[in-house]
C-alpha cells in the first residue's frame, strides 16, 4: 500500500513537471504543487490558497489552471473527491465525517466555477486553456467515478457558460471544436442543447448567437464519424440515428424561435443550417418557406446564404424555383465586394452557370455584368471575374461572339446595347454587345489584372481556369506576391526632378498648393 | 697558309651569296626530296564510285611498305631465328640495365660506379683493402684525365683545322704534273717530298709560337692601355659645346610625360544632338517597358495589304509614329525634349568654363568629374563652386531650386541666405545614427537643411572613399526617416514648410538614389512594405501622411510607367487598396484620398493606365457634395456610405454664401485638419471636377470602353446644386459635364480578333532516306547488331593475322633458303679448292714422274 503511494508520488511529481512544461508555470508554484501532492494527509489550506490564486486577475492564469488540473486529477484518483454523480447519490450525510474530503470537494467546485468564468475570457490562451482543463477534468471524473457514468452535468455547465458569455467566446469555441470531434461529446452536447436553448432569440440575440455558434461547432460530417474518436474510454457508445434525432429536435427549436430575429442572428442561423444541419435533416423540404422568406425579404449576405440553401434543395429535393437566375444576377452589384460571403457567391454562380443548356443571352448578361463589375472591383475580384468570364466563354461557345464579331457586324461603331439597369438578365440585350470592358481592363494598373484580361487577344485556352484557388486570394496577397518577385530592376525616371513637381505631366502640384 | 685559308673561306662565302641570286633552278624541287615517285605508287582501281564509302586503299606504296615490313621482320623474327638453338647469351647485369638514353641519369651512373668499385674491393686481396691512395686512373675515351688536362690548348684552335695531308700544289704537281720532272727518279722525288713536309711543319710551329708570344704580350699590356682609353672618352665629353635652347627644348620634349588622350572638343550643336539621342533612346526603352514584353504589336489594326504586296515598305509603317509619340511640344511648337537638352548642354558648358578656371587648385578632383555622366556633371560643378568660391554661392543656390514663388522676395532671401550660409561648415561628417542626423538638421532653418543635406552628400560621395558607399545608403534611410518624422504628426502651421523642404530635397534624393540604385530602392521598398503592413492591420483608416509622401517620392524618382515595376506596382496596389477600403469621414480623409488620386494619376500619366479605385473615389466625392434629404438614398459603392451624415459631408448648406470665393487649389493644411468648412467643400468639389475633366481628356478618353468609367458620373453631377457654387466652379462643372458626356457617348466597334496572317503553303521538300547503304539487311535489335559487328571485326582480324603468319613463315623460309644457299656455296668453294689443290698436287706428281722418266731415258 505504501509502496503504491510512493509510486504514486513520484508519478505525481512527473505529472506536475510535465504540466509545468506545457505551460510556463512559475517554479515557485510548481514547487508548491509538488509539496502539496507529496504530503500524505491533504493540506487543505494549501489547496485553498492555490484555488484562490485563480481568482487573482493578474496572476499567471494559464499556469495555475494547468497546475490545478494536475492536482485535482490526482485527488480524483485518490478518491478524495467524489464525482458529481456520486455526491448526489450519497448526499450530505456522508461528507461530514471526512473533514478534509469535504474541503477538497468545496475547493473543487469552486475551481470549476472559476474555470467556467474564465471561458468567456477574451485572452485566447486563458479561455482555450480553461476549456481544455475542464474537458480533462471531465475525463478524469469519468475514469475514477465508481459508476463509470459520463459526467453530463459538467458538460452542461460548460455549455451554459458558453451560451451565457457576454461576447462570443471564440477562443473557447475553437478549443471546444477540437473536443466535439469526439463522438461521445458530440452526442451528449446534442442531447443537452434543446434544454439550453435561450427562451427568446429576439430578446437575447447574444445568447442566441452563442447558442448557434455552439451548433456551428458540432460537425456530424463523414470524416468525424469515420474517425471514431471518443473522449472517455472506448466503451462509450454512439448512435448516429439517435444523434440525428437530437439534431432535428435542436433545429426545430431554433426554427420555432427565429421569427423576427435581427440580421446577425439570422445570418448565423443560415450559416449553421447550411454547414451543419441541412445534410442531416429528416425533412429538408420544410425549409423551403424559411429560405424563400429569407431570400425575398433580405438582400446581401442573407439572401445569398438562402440562395445557397435553395440550391441544395434544388439538387437534393428537386424543388423548382424559376427566378433563381434572376435572383443570382441581381446579387452582382458593386457593394457585393465588401461583403463577407463574396467567395460563396462566386462559387455558387460558378455552379449555377455550369449547365450548358442555359440560354445564351442569359449567360451573356452574366458575362457583361461581371465585366462591368471588374471595372469597379478590388484587384483580386477583378482577376476572379475575368477568369470566370473566360470560363463562361469556353462553356458556351456561342458567347464567343462577344469577343469576335463576325465580319459585317465588326465594321459599324455602336454604343453598347447592353442595359445595365435591366433586372431581367434575359432582356438586358447582352448578346448584341461586346466585351469592351476587357479591352479597358487590359489597361489596368496592376499587371496581374492586365495580363488576365489579355486572353481575348489570343486563342482561348483549352481547359477552364480553376476558380477555387483564386477565391482564397486577398488584396494583401497580391501585394506580397508583387514584392516577393525575385528579379528586381529598379528603373529610374530619367528626368531629374527639381522640386516636388514632375518635370513633365505633373498633376499633384496642379491641384495642390504645395510649392 | 693562313691567308690562303681566309681567301678560300671568303670564296666560299661569295660563292654562296652569288649562287643564291643566280641559280635559276633554286626553286626547283630536287629529285631526292620527299616526293612520291609516280612509279612507286600503286593505284587500286575502283569499278564503281559509291557515295559515302570511305576507301582507304585507293592508292598505296607497295615497295615502301614491303621494305618496312621486311625490316620489321628482320628485327624481330630474324633476330629470333638467329639465336634459335643457341644456348649462350649476352646479358647486361649492370644497374639500370633497362634504362636507355635520357633515363640514364647521373645518379644511375654513380650507382654503377660504386657497385663496380665494391665488387673490385671484394675481389681484391686483403692488403688492398687498406690502401688509401687510389691507384685507379679514370679515363675518358681511353685517355687518362690527367693527360687531357695537360695537353689542353688555351689558345684558339682555328689553326688546327688545317689538314695535315699533302699540299694541294704538291699533289697536283706530283700526280698530274706531266713530264717536267719526269727526269728525276722516284726515290729522290719522295725524299724531296718528305723533307718539304717536315720543313712546313716546323714553319707552322714557329708561326704558332710567334703568334702565341705576341698575344701574351698584348694581354700583358692591355691593363696599361685601359686607363688611357677611359681618359680619352672623358676628355671628349668636356669638349662638347654647351647645349643651346633648341637642344634643351628637344630634350624636354623627349622626356616630357605624354598627355593622356582626351575627347576632342564637341560643338554645342553636336552635344545637343547627342543629348537628344540619349533622351530618345531612354524614352524608347521606357515605352518598351510600358507595354509589357508579351504584348503583341499586332493588336493595333494593320492597314490592309494585298497578298501580292512585296515587303518593300514594311518597315516604313509604324516606327516613325512611335518616335513621334515620345516627343513633347511646348507652346512655341518646339520639341520639348530638344529644348531641355539644349538648356542642359548650355549649363554643362558654363560649368565647364568655371571648371577650367579653377583647374589649378582642384586638379585631383578633375578625374572624378570626367567620369561623371552628363547629368551629374552639373551638380558636381556646383560642388566645386560651393567649395571654393564663396561669393558665387547665392547665385548657384537660386539656380538650383528655381521656384516661381520665391522670386518675389528674392533679394531679401538672398541676404538672409548669405548671412546664414557662412555658419554652415563646408564639410559635414556623416552622422552615425539617426538621432545625430536629426539633431544636426534641427540646428538649421529649413532652407539651410537642404544645403546641409547637399553638403553631406558631396562630402560623402562614394567616389571619394569606398566606405561612403554604405554611408550614402544610410543617409538615404535617414532622410526617409526624417520625412516620416516631419509628416507623421505635422500640424496645420508647419505642414507648408515641410512640403517646401521635401520639395527642395527632391533633386538630392534623385541624385542620392542614383549613387546606389539597388540598395536605396530596396530601402524605400522596405519602408513601403512596412507601411502597408501597418495599413493592413486596419484597412478602414487612412495611413499617415508620410506614406503619401513616399508615394510621391516613388512617382518622382522612378519610371512609374513601366508595365511592371518592383516599386511602382506595389505602390499602385497599396493606393488601390487604400482608396477602395479606407473610410472617408473627415476633411483629412477626403484630402488624403484626393492626394492619393492625384499621385495615382501621375503614375499613369504616361502609360495611361487606370486604377479603378480612383473613379470610385471621385464618384464618392461628387456623391458627398449632393445634398440629400432624410431617407433619400443615392447608389454609391463603399467605402462611401449611401445614407446618413457621412453621405453628405461636402454638401454646402443653402444659406451659406459662397459666391465670393476665389478659385483656389487644395491646401496642404487640408491634409491635417479634421473639421470641414465651406471653403474646403467648394475647393474639393472644384478640384474633383477639374480632375475629371483632365482624366477623361488626357488619360482615359482614348481608351475603348472609357464610356463605362465616365457614365456613372453623369447622373451624380446632374444632381449637384450648381446655383449655390461660385462662378468658376459652375464653369468647371459645365466643362467636366461636356467632357464626360462626349466620352460616355463613345461608340465602339465590336471586338474582333486581330486578322490572322495567312498561313504559308507547306513547301514540299524531297524526303531523304537516312540509310544510304544499298545492302538491305534485315533489321536487327541493337544487341544483335552489336554482336554482328563484333563478329565481322573478328573475322577480319583473323584474316589479317593469318596473312601475317603466312608472311612470317615465308620470311623465315627465305632466311633458311639463303642460309642453305650460302652454306652450299661455301661447300662448293671448299670442294673446288680441294680439287684444285689435289690437281696441283697431281700435276706436281706427274711432273716429278715425267722428270724421272726423262732421267731414265
Amino acid at each position: 500500500m505504501k509502496q503504491n503511494s510512493l509510486e504514486n508520488k513520484s508519478g505525481n511529481k512527473q505529472a506536475a513537471e510535465l504540466a509545468a512544461k506545457r505551460a510556463n508555470v512559475p517554479p515557485a508554484l510548481q514547487q508548491k504543487a509538488n509539496d502539496f501532492l507529496n504530503s500524505s494527509p491533504v493540506n487543505t489550506k494549501a489547496l485553498k490558497q492555490m484555488v484562490n490564486l485563480l481568482e487573482n486577475p493578474d496572476s499567471n492564469a494559464v499556469g495555475i489552471m494547468y497546475v490545478l488540473e494536475v492536482i485535482f486529477r490526482n485527488l480524483l484518483k485518490r478518491k478524495l473527491i467524489s464525482t458529481a454523480e456520486n455526491k448526489k447519490s450519497k448526499g450530505n450525510a456522508q461528507a461530514k465525517p471526512q473533514e478534509p474530503n469535504a474541503t477538497c470537494q468545496i475547493q473543487y467546485n469552486k475551481a470549476w466555477s472559476l474555470l467556467l468564468a474564465n471561458l468567456g475570457n477574451t485572452s485566447k490562451e486563458e479561455a482555450g486553456g480553461a476549456l481544455k482543463v475542464c474537458m480533462q477534468l471531465i475525463a478524469a471524473e469519468a475514469k475514477h467515478s465508481s459508476s463509470n457514468a459520463w459526467p453530463v452535468t459538467r458538460l452542461r455547465s460548460i455549455l451554459e457558460a458558453l451560451i451565457n458569455a457576454e461576447a462570443t467566446p471564440t477562443a473557447a469555441l475553437a478549443e471546444f471544436a477540437k473536443f466535439t470531434r469526439c463522438l461521445d461529446v458530440l452526442q451528449f452536447t446534442y442531447q443537452l442543447l434543446p434544454g439550453l436553448a435561450p427562451k427568446s432569440f429576439v430578446d437575447t440575440p447574444n445568447l442566441a448567437f452563442n447558442y448557434l455558434a455552439i451548433i456551428n461547432v458540432l460537425d456530424l460530417g463523414k470524416t468525424v464519424l469515420n474517425d471514431k474518436q471518443f473522449h472517455i474510454g472506448p466503451e462509450s457508445t454512439f448512435d448516429y440515428e439517435r444523434t440525428r434525432q437530437l439534431l432535428n429536435k435542436v433545429w426545430s427549436g431554433v426554427i420555432a424561435s427565429c421569427n423576427g430575429v435581427d440580421e446577425k442572428v439570422h445570418r448565423q442561423v443560415l450559416v449553421v443550417l447550411l454547414e451543419r444541419i441541412l445534410p442531416h435533416l429528416k425533412d429538408p423540404i420544410l425549409l423551403t418557406d424559411f429560405l424563400m422568406d429569407s431570400l425575398h425579404q433580405f438582400d446581401g449576405p442573407i439572401a445569398l446564404l438562402a440562395l445557397q440553401g435553395i440550391f441544395t434543395l434544388m439538387q437534393k429535393q428537386n424543388i423548382t424555383y424559376p427566378d433563381v437566375y434572376q435572383k443570382l444576377y441581381n446579387m452582382f452589384y458593386p457593394r457585393m465586394f465588401y461583403n463577407k460571403y463574396k467567395a460563396r457567391l462566386f462559387y455558387l454562380a460558378d455552379i449555377f452557370l455550369t449547365s450548358t443548356h442555359l440560354p445564351e443571352n442569359l449567360v451573356a448578361a452574366f458575362a457583361k455584368r461581371l465585366a462591368r463589375l471588374a471595372l469597379k472591383s478590388p484587384t483580386e475580384d477583378a482577376i476572379i471575374m475575368i477568369r470566370f468570364i473566360c470560363n463562361l466563354l469556353l462553356r458556351h461557345t456561342g458567347l464567343q461572339r462577344l469577343i469576335c464579331a463576325t465580319g459585317a457586324a465588326s465594321v459599324a461603331e455602336i454604343a453598347d446595347p447592353y442595359d445595365e439597369t435591366e433586372l431581367d438578365p434575359v432582356k438586358a440585350g447582352a448578346l448584341q454587345s461586346s466585351l469592351w470592358e476587357l479591352v479597358l481592363l487590359q489597361k489596368h494598373a496592376v499587371p496581374e489584372v492586365a495580363n488576365a484580361a489579355k486572353f481575348i487577344n489570343k486563342s482561348l485556352p483549352m481547359v477552364e481556369f480553376d476558380l477555387s484557388s483564386l477565391l482564397e486570394i486577398k488584396e494583401c496577397n497580391i501585394f506580397d506576391d508583387e514584392v516577393k518577385k525575385e528579379v528586381k530592376q529598379f528603373t529610374m525616371a530619367y528626368e531629374r526632378p527639381t522640386n516636388f513637381a514632375l518635370p513633365q505631366y505633373d498633376i499633384v502640384t496642379k491641384y495642390w498648393d504645395i510649392l | 697558309m693562313g691567308v690562303k685559308a681566309k681567301k678560300s673561306n671568303a670564296d666560299a662565302v661569295y660563292s654562296k651569296k652569288s649562287g643564291k641570286t643566280s641559280n635559276p633552278f633554286d626553286s626547283a624541287i630536287s629529285q631526292t626530296s620527299k616526293r612520291l615517285n609516280p612509279f612507286d605508287v600503286h593505284v587500286n582501281k575502283e569499278k564503281f564510285k559509291i557515295l559515302g564509302r570511305i576507301c582507304k586503299h585507293d592508292r598505296g606504296l607497295p615497295g615502301v611498305s614491303r621494305a618496312k615490313a621486311l625490316k620489321k621482320r628482320a628485327e624481330t623474327i630474324g633476330k629470333q631465328y638467329e639465336v634459335k638453338h643457341k644456348t649462350n647469351k649476352f646479358r647486361d647485369h649492370r644497374i639500370g640495365k633497362h634504362l636507355t638514353g635520357e633515363q640514364l641519369t647521373e645518379s644511375v651512373m654513380n650507382a654503377r660506379y660504386l657497385a663496380e668499385k665494391l665488387s673490385q674491393v671484394r675481389a681484391s686481396n686483403k692488403a688492398q683493402k687498406f690502401n688509401l691512395n687510389d691507384d685507379e686512373l679514370l679515363t675518358h675515351r681511353g685517355q687518362t684525365l690527367e693527360e687531357i688536362e695537360k695537353y689542353r690548348d688555351e689558345r684558339s684552335d682555328d689553326e688546327e683545322l688545317e689538314d695535315e695531308g699533302l699540299d694541294a700544289e704538291f699533289t697536283s704537281a706530283a700526280h698530274f704534273g706531266g713530264g717536267a720532272d719526269a727526269t728525276q727518279d722516284r726515290q729522290t722525288a719522295i725524299e724531296e717530298m718528305i723533307s718539304e713536309q717536315k720543313r712546313r711543319k716546323i714553319e707552322i710551329a714557329k708561326d704558332k709560337d710567334e703568334v702565341h708570344d705576341l698575344t701574351e704580350k698584348l694581354d700583358a699590356n692591355y691593363k696599361d692601355l685601359l686607363s688611357l682609353v677611359a681618359k680619352a672618352t672623358k676628355d671628349e665629353q668636356i669638349a662638347k659645346p654647351p647645349p643651346d635652347d633648341y637642344d634643351k627644348l628637344l630634350k624636354e620634349m623627349i622626356f616630357e610625360p605624354r598627355g593622356s588622350v582626351t575627347d576632342k572638343l564637341i560643338k554645342p550643336e553636336d552635344l545637343a544632338k547627342q543629348e537628344a539621342a540619349r533622351l530618345e533612346q531612354l524614352e524608347n526603352e521606357r515605352l518598351r517597358r510600358m507595354k509589357a514584353d508579351d504584348e503583341q504589336p499586332e493588336t493595333t489594326v494593320q492597314p490592309h495589304r494585298s497578298a501580292d504586296d512585296l515587303d518593300d515598305g514594311y518597315f516604313a509603317t509604324g516606327i516613325e509614329d512611335d518616335a513621334d509619340d515620345t516627343l513633347a511640344y511646348d507652346l512655341d511648337g518646339n520639341l520639348g525634349t530638344h529644348l531641355n537638352s539644349k538648356k542642359d548642354t548650355s549649363k554643362v558648358q558654363s560649368n565647364d568654363k568655371s571648371e577650367d578656371g579653377s583647374d589649378d587648385e582642384g586638379g585631383e578632383e578633375d578625374d572624378d568629374e570626367e567620369e561623371e555622366s552628363d547629368s551629374d556633371s552639373e551638380s558636381e560643378a556646383d560642388n566645386l563652386s560651393d567649395l571654393k568660391a564663396t561669393d558665387s554661392e547665392p547665385d548657384s543656390e537660386s539656380e538650383q531650386a528655381p521656384q516661381p514663388k520665391k522670386t518675389k522676395s528674392k533679394s531679401q532671401k538672398q541676404k538672409v541666405s548669405e548671412t546664414i550660409e557662412t555658419s554652415i561648415p563646408y564639410t559635414i561628417k556623416m552622422p552615425k545614427t539617426y538621432e545625430d542626423f536629426a539633431e544636426l538638421l534641427a540646428k538649421y532653418t529649413p532652407a539651410q537643411q537642404v544645403t546641409v543635406v547637399e553638403r553631406i552628400i558631396k562630402c560623402n560621395h562614394p567616389k571619394l572613399e569606398g566606405v561612403n558607399r554604405e554611408d550614402v545608403v544610410k543617409l538615404f534611410g535617414f532622410l526617409l526617416h526624417y520625412i516620416k518624422d516631419m509628416f507623421e504628426d505635422a500640424s496645420e502651421l508647419d505642414i507648408g514648410s515641410h512640403f517646401k523642404l521635401v520639395s527642395q530635397l527632391m533633386p538630392h534624393l534623385h541624385d542620392l538614389v542614383h549613387l546606389n540604385i539597388d540598395r536605396m530602392s530596396n530601402t524605400l521598398l522596405d519602408v513601403i512594405k512596412e507601411k502597408y503592413a501597418e495599413f493592413r492591420k486596419n484597412h478602414k483608416i487612412y495611413s499617415t501622411l508620410d506614406t503619401l509622401i513616399y508615394f510621391k517620392i516613388v512617382s518622382n524618382l522612378y519610371s512609374t510607367s513601366d508595365f511592371r515595376h518592383p516599386l511602382a506596382t506595389p505602390t499602385y496596389i497599396f493606393m488601390q487598396h487604400m482608396l477602395s477600403r479606407a473610410r472617408v469621414r473627415t476633411r483629412q480623409d477626403i484630402a488624403m484620398g484626393l492626394f492619393v488620386v492625384t499621385i495615382a494619376l501621375e503614375f499613369g500619366s504616361r502609360s495611361k493606365r487606370l486604377l479603378p479605385a480612383i473613379f470610385n473615389f471621385l464618384q464618392g466625392i461628387v456623391h458627398m457634395a449632393i445634398p440629400k434629404r432624410q431617407q433619400e438614398r443615392v447608389e454609391i459603392a463603399p467605402p462611401f456610405e449611401q445614407d446618413g451624415p457621412f453621405s453628405k459631408l461636402l454638401a454646402i448648406p443653402v444659406t451659406s454664401d459662397t459666391k465670393a470665393l476665389q478659385p483656389q487649389k487644395l491646401q496642404p493644411a487640408d491634409l491635417v485638419t479634421q473639421t470641414i468648412d465651406v471653403d474646403f467643400r467648394v475647393r474639393a468639389l472644384d478640384s474633383t471636377l477639374c480632375l475629371l475633366k483632365q482624366i477623361f481628356e488626357e488619360q482615359m478618353g482614348e481608351h475603348t470602353g472609357a464610356c463605362y468609367l465616365a457614365a456613372p458620373f453623369l447622373p451624380l453631377i446632374e444632381q449637384l446644386p450648381m446655383n449655390l457654387y461660385p462662378e468658376h466652379v459652375q464653369q468647371h462643372c459645365a466643362e467636366a459635364k461636356s467632357t464626360l458626356k462626349s466620352v460616355a457617348e463613345q461608340k465602339m466597334k465590336p471586338l474582333a480578333p486581330p486578322d490572322k496572317k495567312p498561313k504559308a503553303l507547306r513547301l514540299l521538300e524531297p524526303r531523304f532516306e537516312m540509310v544510304y547503304d544499298d545492302k538491305r539487311r534485315p533489321k536487327m535489335s541493337k544487341q544483335k547488331e552489336e554482336r554482328a559487328k563484333l563478329l565481322h571485326k573478328i573475322k577480319r582480324e583473323k584474316k589479317g593475322a593469318i596473312r601475317e603468319i603466312r608472311r612470317d613463315t615465308a620470311f623465315v623460309q627465305d632466311l633458311r633458303l639463303k642460309q642453305q644457299i650460302q652454306s652450299d656455296n661455301e661447300r662448293r668453294e671448299k670442294v673446288k679448292r680441294i680439287y684444285q689443290e689435289a690437281s696441283v698436287q697431281q700435276g706436281e706428281l706427274n711432273e716429278l714422274a715425267r722428270a724421272k722418266k726423262r732421267k731414265k731415258f
